[in-house]
């Protein structure tokens, strides 16, 4: 299997993952806006931590796919 | 034949082998998805990162109409609240945010947003139901400012009070 084949594979579920924490960043966000709206101020600091860890680990995926990227150029 | 008849007469044959189409794009699809799938990720990370943002700015929001729930406001003399059952409208933390004040039946004071977290209208004291009642579509809160009928479901956001002397003063605003 060539490295660009497996990449097409690889990156298919890293896109999988990375939809899934967006959806749920939307959600959070909803939810957030109802708060916000609402004067429940509490819930709205763990929705945005929530939302950064996800950031975060969406953040590290898009790394790792511009690293093998390189790799596959190189390759 | 000279060499570049050769070269010609290849082109030739690899035209008549190679379809018109894949001539006009000559993308693989294999090439296609790696590339689309590698940019998607990237788009829905930059999507992720305004997500994110905006979760942000929800909290400054909240900090900034937080402010002005903390500011101190004389509401008028507690005399006119001594009888048990009476109550008192008045505006908290600003003039265009209705508010209501009631002793109860047991001689607490409480007072909450007069705004139903239903749909906004105005709550009024009940005496009979010993709550607070939203006429709009009958909706009832008792003295703790929880939904006991109707259609809210949240509980009213309270007013906290002091008394100075004579003087009421409401002090701050919390969602229960």
């Amino acid at each position: 299997m060539s490295l660009r084949r497996q990449g097409t594979t690889l990156f298919s579920a890293i896109l999988a993952f990375v939809g899934a924490a967006v959806v749920l960043q939307l959600w959070l966000l909803t939810v957030s806006m109802e708060a916000l709206l609402s004067g429940a101020y509490k819930t709205l600091i763990p929705a945005a931590a929530g939302s950064s860890i996800l950031l975060l680990i969406n953040a590290c995926l898009l790394r790792y796919v511009f690293r093998f990227d390189r790799d596959a150029q190189r390759g | 034949m000279n060499t570049q008849d050769q070269e010609q007469g290849c082109a030739g044959c690899k035209a008549k082998v190679t379809p018109k189409w894949r001539q006009d794009f000559p993308i693989e699809w294999e090439g296609d998805h790696y590339v689309t799938r590698r940019e998607m990720v990237k788009f829905l990370t930059l999507g992720s990162l305004l997500l994110a943002s905006a979760n942000w700015a929800t909290v400054v929001a909240s900090r900034l109409l937080h402010r002005g729930s903390h500011v101190e406001r004389n509401i008028g003399s507690a005399s006119s609240l001594e009888q048990r059952g009476s109550s008192m409208l008045f505006r908290y933390p600003t003039e265009a945010d209705p508010c209501i004040a009631v002793r109860t039946p047991e001689g607490k004071l409480v007072a909450y947003s007069q705004v139903c977290t239903h749909l906004s209208c105005a709550v009024v004291y009940d005496k009979a139901e010993n709550g607070l009642f939203c006429p709009c579509h009958h909706g009832l809160f008792n003295l703790a400012g929880q939904p006991i009928a109707g259609p809210p479901t949240r509980p009213l956001p309270q007013v906290q009070l002091e008394q100075r002397g004579d003087q009421l003063f409401a002090v701050g605003m919390e969602v229960l």
